[in-house]
């Protein structure tokens, strides 16, 4: 049946992006008027934010989960929002508007650089982030008490430099995490996850980040009657290492998923399992377990144990036809885990996996009618490795609607329901569960 | 023998603690009639966070791998917040809270040690034109040349004195060189420390002339905090690389139960030979590395094949499992100085032309061969004749060195494995 109203896809992604234009249209309209005068008696500070802006953008982060981040960025353009007292310059006296044209020029500036790079540019994101700082120009410029607003208290030496400070890091969080709900109901739409887990995550995984850009801004704002437009690159310093920890973090941690793939390699040298199995079998395993609501530190312990859930085969003296687990005597499918799940124990604090390559192979109705314990990421690896195992890793329609009517007919018996129900969505839509390949450039 | 080593060594480092000790309380003695005791809101401040600071970092034990060392860089803004010697006296609270289970006489080591190289840093931060009343600081030039170039210098005397003072009670307490020791402080936070100026100085800015006040440091410390939880992050991640090696190994043995514990033991062996060598940090890295996963390929076989293998054999087929090893681990850029070694370890004792870390990984292997694991069914050898079968089998200009850095590792080994 046709729906009465079909509502368009990228529904948040397109409005997200009307709201960026909104922005920056209504900037033009309250005071465009100024901004010739601007260019010519702020065109230092306005020629280093942009910069800034624009080289901030450019250096995102991919942090563990696959999401990008600007930390640099955002920093500077939040300085932008705060600027009044500038030693050697004009003080920065912006409407909200202005600021949100600056901002988004810089933000235009490295879109038009990834465009001639032939890099995926991200504009929802961009716009979010122009969402965000409206939001906090307006807080700080906009609107206040009779007697200033916060951005004016700045210069008013009655008025105590601390509790400036600490309105301009409420000002600041407030703007970073509209960009951040923002940006999660664009992922949230995109991946096809629960709305509540992408803020969840969103929020979690940039926390850290978002408390040392929030202070980064204000600082810039109060060291600039001393040091002027040198505050800028100053105050970003201790912002600049924790950017250079956090990538630091994030490459080691795609190493050891990489040392974690070796292992799973281990198998397929030896003649064990079919090429590429087990990366496949994780692959699924995380989409479905993202589409499923599973956090960040779940999901990584499922990608671990998907890509080790064959280990057991290694001492087999007689190598399974194939290395097919499903196709082989419950009683050995259930040996292989154990091995596995030995072979997992003898390193320190990979109990979890342990468990999980453990009890990949009981059946679902043991959960259903004994209430046997198996984690949701056993069942979900139990799934995956069916669905590759049965369909041979192939993308061929008709090996896959084989797979899926042979794991239809296992389920509520074999399979769990619920998981059966996420490979569907997933198996159907290749950007289902999916964070890196189109993934949203977060803050 | 060892133990008697190990009292010597004691006795000595307790010496050594006393010695840096009493210089340290003559140093600041002196400073203090000379310049007096700058007692004040800000100095009580910065005490507070001498205690709070090191408690905070003591909730997640991170070992040597904290990058970011906050209380460095509150030390180098003390200087001209609160001069030299409200640096020091800072310094030493700092010390003396610093690290959760230390003995008292490693606490007395750390505070003397803090307030001495932060002494020492101040006395250069002033003798280079450093201020002690930032506030008057209003403009760039100022900035730079009162605040900025002579706090550069004061963190250059500061590494160099706390490089001396650690290095120096590690060599006396537990032989390390000293060049050894430097260098991996070095690499550790040692290059980082310089870069802490930079960051002292927004916070000596915000506090003073800014007019911000103690609030600076929540201001300028949140980034920093940061890069800590980072780095915890990331520390965690190498123990997690730790980890997933554990469980690669452990693969081996599962394939090849006669091989339990050999991998770590070759790993071990050749760590001590490369330390006497006096090969660079890295490179002990790389030949610990190497020692671990020179048997990985043998995964690549299968389970029978590798069950019947006699590894003893120095001229036995071994169906080209270090080559297959180094394919299973091509792709990790973290284990690319162990490749060589595990590819070659089967042969470099008869190879003059193959590396140095190659020879070391193959003679401690064939060592450990001989005296643990032995041939299927067979026996293995006792020490002192597996040691002299080893030592007629290398070839080459520095054999003779090289069977010296076996012993030399046997016994550094033996000397940890007993109970005193």
């Amino acid at each position: 049946m046709t729906p009465f109203v079909r509502l368009p896809a990228l529904l948040v992604s397109r409005a997200v992006i009307a709201l960026g234009a909104v922005a920056v249209v209504l900037g033009f309209v309250s005071a465009g008027d100024l901004l010739p005068r601007l260019l010519t008696t702020h065109r230092h500070t306005l020629l280093l934010a942009v910069v800034l802006i624009a080289a901030g953008e450019l250096s995102r982060i991919r942090m563990p989960s696959g999401r990008e981040t600007a930390p640099i960025s955002s920093a500077a353009a939040l300085a932008v929002v705060f600027l009044a007292r500038i030693h050697g310059e004009p003080t920065f006296a912006l409407e909200p508007g202005l600021v949100v044209i600056v901002v988004t020029a810089g933000l235009a500036t490295a879109a038009a650089v990834r465009r001639v790079r032939h890099e995926r540019v991200g504009v929802p994101a961009l716009a979010a982030r122009s969402v965000g700082v409206w939001v906090a120009a307006w807080l700080a410029r906009g609107v206040g008490p009779s007697n200033g607003t916060l951005w004016a208290a700045q210069l008013d030496p009655t008025v105590t430099q601390g509790l400036v400070a600490l309105g301009m890091v409420m000002v600041a969080a407030v703007g970073l995490l509209t960009e951040l709900v923002l940006v999660a109901g664009i992922r949230a739409e995109r991946q096809r996850t629960p709305w509540r887990a992408a803020v969840r995550d969103e929020v979690g995984e940039a926390a850290p980040l978002t408390l040392a850009v929030v202070a980064t801004g204000p600082m810039v704002a109060l060291m600039a009657p001393v040091l002027g437009l040198l505050s800028l690159p100053v105050a970003l310093v201790p912002l600049a290492m924790a950017y250079s920890a956090v990538r630091q973090y994030a490459r080691n941690r795609e190493t050891n998923r990489q040392l974690v793939a070796t292992l799973s390699h281990l198998t397929e040298h030896g003649g064990y399992t079919p090429e590429r199995h087990a990366e496949r079998v994780a692959g699924l395993s995380v989409r479905i377990g993202r589409v499923l609501g599973l956090g960040d530190r779940q999901l990584r312990s499922l990608e671990y144990a998907a890509l080790l859930h064959d280990l057991g085969q290694i001492s087999l003296l007689d190598p399974i036809p194939d290395g097919a687990t499903v196709l082989a005597a419950p009683a050995d499918q259930r040996d292989i885990a154990e091995e596995g799940a030995r072979i997992i124990r003898r390193a320190e604090n990979l109990d979890d996996v342990a468990r999980f390559v453990e009890t990949q192979t009981t059946a679902y109705r043991l959960v259903r009618e004994l209430n046997e314990p198996v984690p949701l990421e056993s069942r979900i690896i139990k799934c995956a490795n069916a669905f590759d195992d049965l369909s041979a890793g192939s993308g061929d329609p008709v090996l896959v609607a084989a797979a899926m009517e042979r794991i239809h007919l296992g389920l509520g018996y074999e399979y769990d329901p619920e998981v059966v129900d996420a490979l569907t969505r997933v198996v159907e839509d290749v950007s289902v569960g999916r964070v890196d390949d189109r993934g949203v450039a977060a803050r | 023998m060892a133990s008697a080593r190990k009292g010597a060594r004691g006795n000595a480092g307790t010496a050594y603690i006393g010695m840096v000790t009493v210089v340290a309380l003559v140093a600041v003695s002196v400073a203090v009639r000379a310049q007096g005791v700058p007692l004040g809101p800000d100095l009580a401040v910065f005490l507070v966070l001498a205690i709070v600071l090191p408690l905070l970092q003591n909730v997640v034990d991170v070992g040597d791998r904290v990058r970011v060392d906050i209380s460095s860089i509150l030390s180098l803004a003390a200087m001209a917040i609160v001069g030299p010697v409200g640096a020091s006296l800072a310094g030493a609270v700092t010390g003396a809270f610093t690290g959760r289970h230390l003995a008292p006489r490693i606490r007395l080591f750390n505070a003397a040690t803090f307030a001495l190289y932060r002494l020492l840093g101040g006395v250069a931060f002033q003798a280079t034109g450093g201020t002690t009343a930032p506030s008057r600081l209003s403009e760039v030039s100022a900035v730079v040349l009162s605040l900025a170039l002579p706090m550069l210098v004061a963190s250059v005397v500061q590494l160099a004195v706390n490089l001396v003072l650690v290095a120096g009670v590690v060599r006396v307490s537990h032989g390390v060189p000293m060049r050894l020791q430097m260098a991996s402080m070095l690499q550790g936070t040692g290059l980082a420390y310089l870069g802490f100026s930079l960051i002292a100085i927004p916070l000596v800015v915000l506090w003073k002339p800014a007019g911000l006040g103690p609030e600076a440091v929540i201001i300028v410390l949140a980034p920093l905090l940061v890069a800590q939880w980072a780095y915890r992050q990331h520390a965690e991640e190498l123990e997690g690389q730790q980890r997933a090696l554990e469980v690669l190994v452990a693969a081996v043995e599962a394939k090849a139960p006669h091989l339990a514990g050999h991998s770590s033991r070759v790993a071990e062996l050749s760590a001590r030979m490369a330390e006497h060598l006096g090969l660079s940090p890295q490179f002990v890295a790389d030949t610990r590395m190497a020692g671990m996963l020179h048997d990985v390929g043998q995964t690549s076989l299968s389970t029978r094949v590798v069950r019947d293998l006699d590894l003893t054999d120095p001229s036995g087929g071994q169906d080209g499992y270090p080559e297959a090893g180094v394919a299973l681990l091509d792709d990790l850029t973290f284990l690319r100085g162990a490749l060589d070694p595990i590819r070659w370890h089967r042969e470099a004792l008869g190879s003059v032309q193959s590396s140095l870390p190659s020879r070391i990984v193959a003679l401690a292997d064939r060592y450990d061969l001989l005296t643990t694991v032995g041939s299927p069914g067979g026996t293995v050898q006792a020490s002192a004749l597996a040691r002299d079968l080893v030592a007629a089998e290398v070839v080459g200009a520095d054999a003779a060195v090289l069977v010296r850095a076996l012993d030399e590792a046997l016994a550094r080994v033996r000397s940890d494995q007993s109970p005193t």
